[in-house]
Protein backbone atom coordinates (compact mmCIF):
# COMPACT_ATOMS: atom_id res chain seq x y z
CA UNK A 1 0.00 0.00 0.00
CA UNK A 2 1.40 3.39 -0.91
CA UNK A 3 0.56 6.33 1.29
CA UNK A 4 2.59 8.86 -0.60
CA UNK A 5 0.66 10.53 -3.40
CA UNK A 6 2.85 13.20 -4.94
CA UNK A 7 0.62 16.22 -4.37
CA UNK A 8 0.10 15.41 -0.71
CA UNK A 9 3.77 14.70 -0.21
CA UNK A 10 4.68 18.09 -1.62
CA UNK A 11 2.08 19.78 0.52
CA UNK A 12 3.39 18.05 3.59
CA UNK A 13 6.96 19.04 2.86
CA UNK A 14 5.86 22.62 2.34
CA UNK A 15 3.92 22.62 5.60
CA UNK A 16 6.86 21.18 7.52
CA UNK A 17 9.25 23.65 5.91
CA UNK A 18 6.96 26.54 6.79
CA UNK A 19 6.58 25.37 10.36
CA UNK A 20 10.30 24.86 10.74
CA UNK A 21 10.95 28.31 9.28
CA UNK A 22 8.54 29.85 11.76
CA UNK A 23 9.95 27.82 14.59
CA UNK A 24 13.42 28.84 13.50
CA UNK A 25 12.90 32.20 15.17
CA UNK A 26 14.35 30.95 18.45
CA UNK A 27 12.09 27.94 18.82
CA UNK A 28 12.56 24.18 19.02
CA UNK A 29 11.73 22.11 15.97
CA UNK A 30 11.23 18.39 15.85
CA UNK A 31 10.44 16.44 12.71
CA UNK A 32 9.54 12.99 13.94
CA UNK A 33 11.06 10.43 11.59
CA UNK A 34 11.29 6.71 12.09
CA UNK A 35 10.70 3.40 10.43
CA UNK A 36 7.96 1.29 11.93
CA UNK A 37 7.74 -2.48 11.64
CA UNK A 38 4.86 -4.49 10.25
CA UNK A 39 2.99 -6.07 13.15
CA UNK A 40 3.31 -9.79 13.81
CA UNK A 41 -0.43 -10.47 14.04
CA UNK A 42 -2.88 -12.74 12.30
CA UNK A 43 -4.39 -10.87 9.38
CA UNK A 44 -8.12 -10.29 9.42
CA UNK A 45 -9.70 -11.71 6.25
CA UNK A 46 -11.06 -8.42 4.98
CA UNK A 47 -10.27 -5.98 2.21
CA UNK A 48 -10.07 -2.46 3.62
CA UNK A 49 -10.02 0.93 2.03
CA UNK A 50 -7.67 3.29 3.86
CA UNK A 51 -8.44 7.00 3.98
CA UNK A 52 -5.58 9.11 5.28
CA UNK A 53 -6.91 12.64 5.79
CA UNK A 54 -4.72 15.59 4.87
CA UNK A 55 -4.65 16.70 8.51
CA UNK A 56 -2.86 13.47 9.38
CA UNK A 57 -0.37 13.79 6.53
CA UNK A 58 0.40 17.34 7.53
CA UNK A 59 0.06 17.09 11.29
CA UNK A 60 2.12 19.76 12.99
CA UNK A 61 1.78 20.54 16.66
CA UNK A 62 2.88 23.90 17.98
CA UNK A 63 2.97 25.07 21.56
CA UNK A 64 4.57 28.10 23.14
CA UNK A 65 5.79 26.95 26.53
CA UNK A 66 6.33 29.80 29.00
CA UNK A 67 9.96 30.08 30.15
CA UNK A 68 11.03 27.60 27.49
CA UNK A 69 10.41 28.17 23.81
CA UNK A 70 8.03 27.73 20.91
CA UNK A 71 7.90 24.08 20.08
CA UNK A 72 7.02 22.86 16.59
CA UNK A 73 6.59 19.12 16.24
CA UNK A 74 5.85 17.61 12.82
CA UNK A 75 4.41 14.10 12.87
CA UNK A 76 3.09 13.79 9.31
CA UNK A 77 5.90 11.62 7.95
CA UNK A 78 5.87 9.43 11.02
CA UNK A 79 2.09 8.95 10.80
CA UNK A 80 2.46 7.71 7.24
CA UNK A 81 5.41 5.50 8.15
CA UNK A 82 3.53 3.95 11.08
CA UNK A 83 0.05 3.44 9.62
CA UNK A 84 1.09 1.93 6.27
CA UNK A 85 2.83 -1.20 7.61
CA UNK A 86 0.35 -1.40 10.49
CA UNK A 87 -2.73 -1.74 8.27
CA UNK A 88 -0.86 -3.93 5.78
CA UNK A 89 -0.11 -6.33 8.60
CA UNK A 90 -3.60 -6.25 10.09
CA UNK A 91 -5.76 -6.78 6.99
CA UNK A 92 -5.64 -9.31 4.17
CA UNK A 93 -5.78 -6.51 1.63
CA UNK A 94 -5.61 -2.72 1.80
CA UNK A 95 -6.26 -0.09 -0.80
CA UNK A 96 -5.68 3.68 -0.59
CA UNK A 97 -8.83 5.66 -1.19
CA UNK A 98 -9.05 9.43 -1.34
CA UNK A 99 -12.42 9.76 0.31
CA UNK A 100 -15.24 7.81 1.82
CA UNK A 101 -17.51 8.75 -1.09
CA UNK A 102 -15.10 7.18 -3.59
CA UNK A 103 -14.85 4.03 -1.49
CA UNK A 104 -18.59 3.47 -1.78
CA UNK A 105 -18.19 2.81 -5.50
CA UNK A 106 -15.55 0.13 -4.93
CA UNK A 107 -17.34 -3.19 -4.54
CA UNK A 108 -14.15 -5.04 -3.67
CA UNK A 109 -13.95 -3.37 -0.25
CA UNK A 110 -15.42 -4.86 2.91
CA UNK A 111 -14.98 -1.61 4.80
CA UNK A 112 -13.06 1.62 5.10
CA UNK A 113 -10.73 2.69 7.91
CA UNK A 114 -9.89 6.31 8.62
CA UNK A 115 -7.34 7.26 11.28
CA UNK A 116 -7.10 10.76 12.73
CA UNK A 117 -4.67 12.18 15.26
CA UNK A 118 -7.01 13.88 17.70
CA UNK A 119 -4.77 14.86 20.61
CA UNK A 120 -1.10 15.42 21.25
CA UNK A 121 0.58 16.45 24.49
CA UNK A 122 4.18 16.53 25.60
CA UNK A 123 6.24 17.54 28.58
CA UNK A 124 9.89 18.51 28.75
CA UNK A 125 11.21 18.51 32.33
CA UNK A 126 12.94 21.57 33.66
CA UNK A 127 13.95 20.45 37.15
CA UNK A 128 17.06 18.38 37.80
CA UNK A 129 15.02 15.60 39.39
CA UNK A 130 12.96 14.88 36.28
CA UNK A 131 14.77 12.68 33.79
CA UNK A 132 12.15 11.92 31.17
CA UNK A 133 10.49 13.71 28.31
CA UNK A 134 6.94 12.42 27.96
CA UNK A 135 4.60 12.32 24.96
CA UNK A 136 0.96 11.33 24.94
CA UNK A 137 -1.16 11.17 21.83
CA UNK A 138 -4.56 9.89 20.85
CA UNK A 139 -5.71 8.64 17.48
CA UNK A 140 -9.32 8.15 16.55
CA UNK A 141 -9.84 5.12 14.37
CA UNK A 142 -13.13 5.18 12.48
CA UNK A 143 -14.32 2.15 10.56
CA UNK A 144 -17.10 2.52 8.01
CA UNK A 145 -19.25 0.11 6.09
CA UNK A 146 -18.70 0.46 2.32
CA UNK A 147 -21.96 2.45 2.16
CA UNK A 148 -20.59 5.00 4.63
CA UNK A 149 -22.37 3.83 7.78
CA UNK A 150 -20.13 4.09 10.85
CA UNK A 151 -19.09 0.79 12.43
CA UNK A 152 -16.98 2.22 15.24
CA UNK A 153 -15.25 5.38 16.39
CA UNK A 154 -12.42 4.10 18.51
CA UNK A 155 -10.04 6.37 20.44
CA UNK A 156 -6.60 4.81 20.85
CA UNK A 157 -3.94 6.47 22.95
CA UNK A 158 -0.21 5.95 23.22
CA UNK A 159 2.30 7.08 25.80
CA UNK A 160 6.03 7.30 25.46
CA UNK A 161 8.88 8.58 27.53
CA UNK A 162 12.51 9.10 26.77
CA UNK A 163 15.49 9.98 28.88
CA UNK A 164 16.45 13.63 28.61
CA UNK A 165 20.14 13.75 27.77
CA UNK A 166 21.72 16.78 26.15
CA UNK A 167 19.27 17.47 23.37
CA UNK A 168 15.59 18.01 24.34
CA UNK A 169 14.50 17.89 20.68
CA UNK A 170 16.00 14.44 20.25
CA UNK A 171 14.33 13.25 23.45
CA UNK A 172 10.93 14.53 22.24
CA UNK A 173 11.46 12.74 18.92
CA UNK A 174 12.29 9.45 20.68
CA UNK A 175 9.37 9.74 23.11
CA UNK A 176 6.98 10.48 20.23
CA UNK A 177 8.15 7.36 18.39
CA UNK A 178 7.60 5.25 21.52
CA UNK A 179 4.11 6.73 21.92
CA UNK A 180 3.28 6.02 18.28
CA UNK A 181 4.55 2.45 18.56
CA UNK A 182 2.39 2.02 21.66
CA UNK A 183 -0.69 3.32 19.83
CA UNK A 184 0.09 1.04 16.89
CA UNK A 185 0.49 -1.92 19.24
CA UNK A 186 -2.92 -1.23 20.75
CA UNK A 187 -4.55 -0.93 17.33
CA UNK A 188 -2.93 -4.15 16.12
CA UNK A 189 -3.73 -6.22 19.21
CA UNK A 190 -7.12 -4.84 20.30
CA UNK A 191 -8.87 -4.02 17.03
CA UNK A 192 -10.75 -7.28 16.64
CA UNK A 193 -11.72 -7.31 20.33
CA UNK A 194 -14.02 -4.33 19.92
CA UNK A 195 -17.65 -5.54 20.09
CA UNK A 196 -18.69 -3.42 17.11
CA UNK A 197 -15.83 -4.85 15.04
CA UNK A 198 -16.76 -8.40 16.03
CA UNK A 199 -20.33 -7.76 14.97
CA UNK A 200 -19.23 -6.13 11.71
CA UNK A 201 -16.89 -9.01 10.88
CA UNK A 202 -19.68 -11.47 11.64
CA UNK A 203 -22.02 -9.51 9.41
CA UNK A 204 -19.77 -9.75 6.39
CA UNK A 205 -19.31 -13.47 6.91
CA UNK A 206 -15.73 -13.22 8.04
CA UNK A 207 -15.84 -13.88 11.74
CA UNK A 208 -12.91 -12.61 13.73
CA UNK A 209 -10.62 -15.38 14.92
CA UNK A 210 -11.46 -16.48 18.44
CA UNK A 211 -7.87 -17.33 19.18
CA UNK A 212 -4.80 -15.80 17.68
CA UNK A 213 -2.65 -12.72 18.05
CA UNK A 214 -5.55 -10.31 17.98
CA UNK A 215 -7.64 -12.17 20.52
CA UNK A 216 -7.71 -10.65 23.98
CA UNK A 217 -5.56 -12.20 26.64
CA UNK A 218 -8.38 -11.82 29.14
CA UNK A 219 -11.24 -11.53 26.69
CA UNK A 220 -12.42 -8.24 28.12
CA UNK A 221 -13.15 -5.93 25.23
CA UNK A 222 -13.01 -2.21 25.84
CA UNK A 223 -13.81 0.64 23.54
CA UNK A 224 -10.88 2.70 24.70
CA UNK A 225 -7.24 2.00 25.30
CA UNK A 226 -5.93 2.31 28.79
CA UNK A 227 -3.17 4.90 28.58
CA UNK A 228 -3.77 8.09 30.50
CA UNK A 229 -2.96 11.62 29.42
CA UNK A 230 -0.08 13.48 30.96
CA UNK A 231 -0.81 15.26 34.16
CA UNK B 1 49.17 32.19 48.72
CA UNK B 2 51.43 29.14 48.48
CA UNK B 3 50.80 28.31 52.14
CA UNK B 4 47.05 28.62 51.59
CA UNK B 5 47.24 26.22 48.68
CA UNK B 6 49.19 23.67 50.73
CA UNK B 7 46.70 23.92 53.58
CA UNK B 8 43.86 23.45 51.12
CA UNK B 9 45.48 20.40 49.56
CA UNK B 10 46.14 18.89 52.98
CA UNK B 11 42.52 19.43 53.96
CA UNK B 12 41.19 17.98 50.73
CA UNK B 13 43.28 14.79 50.79
CA UNK B 14 41.02 12.83 53.18
CA UNK B 15 38.00 13.86 51.14
CA UNK B 16 39.65 12.78 47.93
CA UNK B 17 40.28 9.42 49.53
CA UNK B 18 36.59 9.21 50.35
CA UNK B 19 35.59 9.14 46.71
CA UNK B 20 35.15 5.74 45.10
CA UNK B 21 32.63 3.03 44.33
CA UNK B 22 31.09 0.44 46.64
CA UNK B 23 29.67 -2.57 44.84
CA UNK B 24 27.24 -5.33 45.73
CA UNK B 25 26.43 -8.13 43.30
CA UNK B 26 23.99 -10.95 44.04
CA UNK B 27 23.54 -13.59 41.36
CA UNK B 28 20.85 -16.21 41.87
CA UNK B 29 20.57 -18.98 39.30
CA UNK B 30 17.71 -21.45 39.49
CA UNK B 31 18.76 -23.87 36.75
CA UNK B 32 21.99 -25.24 35.35
CA UNK B 33 21.25 -24.34 31.73
CA UNK B 34 24.07 -22.80 29.72
CA UNK B 35 24.12 -21.12 26.35
CA UNK B 36 25.11 -23.32 23.41
CA UNK B 37 26.76 -22.65 20.08
CA UNK B 38 24.41 -20.79 17.73
CA UNK B 39 22.13 -19.54 20.49
CA UNK B 40 21.69 -15.81 20.94
CA UNK B 41 21.01 -13.48 23.85
CA UNK B 42 18.99 -10.28 23.70
CA UNK B 43 19.17 -7.58 26.36
CA UNK B 44 15.99 -5.53 26.78
CA UNK B 45 15.00 -2.70 29.12
CA UNK B 46 11.92 -3.04 31.28
CA UNK B 47 9.77 -0.06 30.33
CA UNK B 48 6.60 -0.57 32.32
CA UNK B 49 7.47 1.74 35.21
CA UNK B 50 6.34 5.34 35.24
CA UNK B 51 9.10 6.57 37.55
CA UNK B 52 12.23 4.96 36.16
CA UNK B 53 13.61 3.05 33.22
CA UNK B 54 16.98 1.49 32.56
CA UNK B 55 18.98 3.93 30.48
CA UNK B 56 19.33 3.09 26.79
CA UNK B 57 23.10 3.52 26.92
CA UNK B 58 23.32 1.17 29.92
CA UNK B 59 21.41 -1.56 28.07
CA UNK B 60 23.68 -0.99 25.06
CA UNK B 61 26.76 -1.14 27.32
CA UNK B 62 25.74 -4.59 28.60
CA UNK B 63 24.93 -5.80 25.07
CA UNK B 64 28.28 -4.58 23.76
CA UNK B 65 30.21 -5.93 26.74
CA UNK B 66 28.61 -9.35 26.41
CA UNK B 67 29.54 -9.67 22.75
CA UNK B 68 33.09 -8.27 23.14
CA UNK B 69 36.30 -10.20 23.31
CA UNK B 70 37.38 -13.79 22.85
CA UNK B 71 34.66 -15.01 25.21
CA UNK B 72 32.03 -12.89 23.48
CA UNK B 73 28.53 -14.31 23.20
CA UNK B 74 26.15 -14.00 20.25
CA UNK B 75 24.05 -10.96 21.16
CA UNK B 76 21.00 -9.96 19.14
CA UNK B 77 20.34 -6.23 18.67
CA UNK B 78 17.63 -5.05 21.09
CA UNK B 79 16.03 -2.69 18.56
CA UNK B 80 16.02 -5.34 15.85
CA UNK B 81 14.44 -7.89 18.21
CA UNK B 82 11.70 -5.45 19.29
CA UNK B 83 11.00 -4.64 15.63
CA UNK B 84 10.83 -8.28 14.59
CA UNK B 85 8.54 -9.12 17.51
CA UNK B 86 6.40 -5.95 17.17
CA UNK B 87 3.90 -5.37 18.78
CA UNK B 88 4.62 -7.94 21.49
CA UNK B 89 7.62 -6.40 23.27
CA UNK B 90 6.33 -2.82 23.60
CA UNK B 91 5.95 -1.32 27.11
CA UNK B 92 2.23 -2.16 27.28
CA UNK B 93 2.41 -5.60 25.69
CA UNK B 94 5.72 -7.12 26.83
CA UNK B 95 5.34 -10.26 28.95
CA UNK B 96 5.84 -9.59 32.65
CA UNK B 97 6.17 -13.20 33.73
CA UNK B 98 7.01 -16.55 32.20
CA UNK B 99 3.27 -17.33 32.31
CA UNK B 100 2.71 -14.31 30.05
CA UNK B 101 5.56 -15.55 27.86
CA UNK B 102 3.83 -18.94 27.52
CA UNK B 103 0.64 -17.19 26.34
CA UNK B 104 2.64 -15.01 23.96
CA UNK B 105 4.57 -17.88 22.40
CA UNK B 106 1.30 -19.75 21.80
CA UNK B 107 0.13 -17.02 19.44
CA UNK B 108 0.43 -17.93 15.75
CA UNK B 109 3.77 -16.96 14.28
CA UNK B 110 5.37 -15.69 17.48
CA UNK B 111 7.37 -18.78 18.49
CA UNK B 112 8.50 -19.20 14.87
CA UNK B 113 9.69 -15.61 14.77
CA UNK B 114 11.63 -16.03 18.03
CA UNK B 115 13.27 -19.16 16.60
CA UNK B 116 14.18 -17.23 13.47
CA UNK B 117 16.04 -14.61 15.53
CA UNK B 118 18.07 -17.39 17.16
CA UNK B 119 17.41 -15.89 20.58
CA UNK B 120 17.28 -18.35 23.46
CA UNK B 121 17.84 -16.01 26.40
CA UNK B 122 16.04 -12.74 27.04
CA UNK B 123 17.74 -10.59 29.66
CA UNK B 124 15.45 -7.97 31.20
CA UNK B 125 17.22 -4.95 32.65
CA UNK B 126 15.34 -3.09 35.35
CA UNK B 127 16.63 -0.20 37.44
CA UNK B 128 18.37 3.11 37.01
CA UNK B 129 21.15 5.36 38.22
CA UNK B 130 20.03 8.20 40.47
CA UNK B 131 21.66 10.96 42.45
CA UNK B 132 20.93 10.11 46.05
CA UNK B 133 22.86 12.82 47.88
CA UNK B 134 24.84 15.97 47.25
CA UNK B 135 26.27 18.81 49.29
CA UNK B 136 29.02 21.32 49.83
CA UNK B 137 29.66 24.38 47.74
CA UNK B 138 32.27 26.27 45.80
CA UNK B 139 32.71 30.02 45.74
CA UNK B 140 34.55 31.75 42.96
CA UNK B 141 35.74 35.33 42.78
CA UNK B 142 37.60 37.44 40.27
CA UNK B 143 39.54 40.65 40.73
CA UNK B 144 42.27 42.76 39.18
CA UNK B 145 44.95 40.45 40.53
CA UNK B 146 43.35 37.28 39.20
CA UNK B 147 40.56 34.83 39.87
CA UNK B 148 40.09 31.74 41.96
CA UNK B 149 37.69 29.36 43.65
CA UNK B 150 37.53 27.87 47.11
CA UNK B 151 35.35 25.19 48.56
CA UNK B 152 34.28 21.62 48.15
CA UNK B 153 31.30 20.02 46.42
CA UNK B 154 30.37 16.35 46.59
CA UNK B 155 27.63 14.08 45.31
CA UNK B 156 26.68 10.44 45.47
CA UNK B 157 25.14 8.38 42.65
CA UNK B 158 23.48 5.02 43.14
CA UNK B 159 23.23 2.50 40.29
CA UNK B 160 20.74 -0.22 41.16
CA UNK B 161 19.88 -2.79 38.55
CA UNK B 162 18.18 -6.15 38.37
CA UNK B 163 18.83 -8.49 35.48
CA UNK B 164 16.26 -11.22 35.00
CA UNK B 165 17.18 -14.01 32.59
CA UNK B 166 14.48 -15.94 30.75
CA UNK B 167 15.00 -19.03 28.67
CA UNK B 168 12.50 -18.65 25.81
CA UNK B 169 13.20 -22.15 24.52
CA UNK B 170 12.28 -23.97 27.72
CA UNK B 171 10.05 -21.07 28.90
CA UNK B 172 11.52 -20.69 32.35
CA UNK B 173 13.02 -18.07 34.57
CA UNK B 174 16.73 -18.83 34.85
CA UNK B 175 17.33 -16.44 37.73
CA UNK B 176 18.35 -12.90 38.54
CA UNK B 177 21.43 -10.82 39.15
CA UNK B 178 21.06 -7.86 41.48
CA UNK B 179 23.63 -5.08 41.47
CA UNK B 180 23.99 -2.01 43.63
CA UNK B 181 26.92 0.28 42.92
CA UNK B 182 27.29 3.48 44.92
CA UNK B 183 29.79 6.09 43.86
CA UNK B 184 30.84 9.30 45.58
CA UNK B 185 32.41 12.09 43.60
CA UNK B 186 34.13 15.15 45.06
CA UNK B 187 35.25 18.42 43.56
CA UNK B 188 37.66 20.37 45.77
CA UNK B 189 38.39 23.89 44.60
CA UNK B 190 41.71 25.36 45.62
CA UNK B 191 42.07 28.27 43.23
CA UNK B 192 40.86 25.94 40.45
CA UNK B 193 38.14 23.25 40.83
CA UNK B 194 39.52 19.71 40.54
CA UNK B 195 36.76 17.25 39.63
CA UNK B 196 37.32 13.73 40.97
CA UNK B 197 34.38 11.93 39.45
CA UNK B 198 33.39 8.33 39.92
CA UNK B 199 30.86 6.76 37.59
CA UNK B 200 29.10 3.88 39.33
CA UNK B 201 27.01 3.20 36.23
CA UNK B 202 30.15 2.29 34.26
CA UNK B 203 31.30 0.02 37.08
CA UNK B 204 27.80 -1.53 37.26
CA UNK B 205 27.87 -2.22 33.54
CA UNK B 206 31.25 -3.94 33.73
CA UNK B 207 30.33 -5.90 36.86
CA UNK B 208 26.96 -7.02 35.56
CA UNK B 209 28.36 -7.93 32.15
CA UNK B 210 31.03 -10.17 33.69
CA UNK B 211 28.51 -11.73 36.04
CA UNK B 212 25.97 -12.24 33.25
CA UNK B 213 28.58 -13.92 31.08
CA UNK B 214 29.30 -16.39 33.90
CA UNK B 215 25.59 -16.81 34.50
CA UNK B 216 25.01 -17.83 30.91
CA UNK B 217 28.12 -19.95 30.42
CA UNK B 218 28.51 -21.86 33.70
CA UNK B 219 25.96 -24.25 35.22
CA UNK B 220 26.19 -22.67 38.68
CA UNK B 221 26.07 -19.13 37.30
CA UNK B 222 29.07 -17.70 39.15
CA UNK B 223 32.67 -18.59 39.87
CA UNK B 224 33.52 -20.55 42.96
CA UNK B 225 34.62 -18.69 46.13
CA UNK B 226 38.17 -17.54 45.91
CA UNK B 227 37.73 -16.09 42.48
CA UNK B 228 35.88 -12.87 42.02
CA UNK B 229 33.05 -12.01 41.96
CA UNK B 230 31.31 -14.34 44.36
CA UNK B 231 27.59 -14.36 45.10
CA UNK B 232 26.44 -11.46 47.25
CA UNK B 233 29.89 -9.98 46.86
CA UNK B 234 30.50 -6.54 48.31
CA UNK B 235 33.64 -4.71 47.37
CA UNK B 236 35.25 -1.34 46.99
CA UNK B 237 36.05 -1.07 43.34
CA UNK B 238 36.91 2.59 43.09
Amino acid sequence: MSLLPLDRSRLRLLAVAAAVSLGGCGGSEVIVEATFPRPLVEQLPVSMGVVIPDELYNFIYTEDIPDQSLWTIALGDANVAMLGPLFDGMFRQTKDVDSLALAAADTSLDGVIEPKLEKFEFDVPQGERDKFVEVWLQYEITVYEPDGATVIEWPVSGYGKSELLRDPEDAVQRAAVVAMREAGATIATKFSEQPQIKEWLGGIGNAAPITGPQAAVDGNATAESSSAPLE
Amino acid sequence: MERLRLIGIAAALPLIGACGVTARLEPYKQTDAVISEGEHVVVLARKQHSTHEAEEEFVQCISDGLSDGKRGLAVHSSKDFEDKMYPWFEPSTAPLSTDDLTVLLARPGVAEQVRETGVRYVVWVDGSTDRVASGGGITCAAGVGGAGCMGLAWWEDDSRYDLTVWDVKDIENEGTIYADYKGRSVMPAIVIPIPLITRPQNHACRGLTDQLRQFLTTPEGYTTPGSSPAPAATADVG
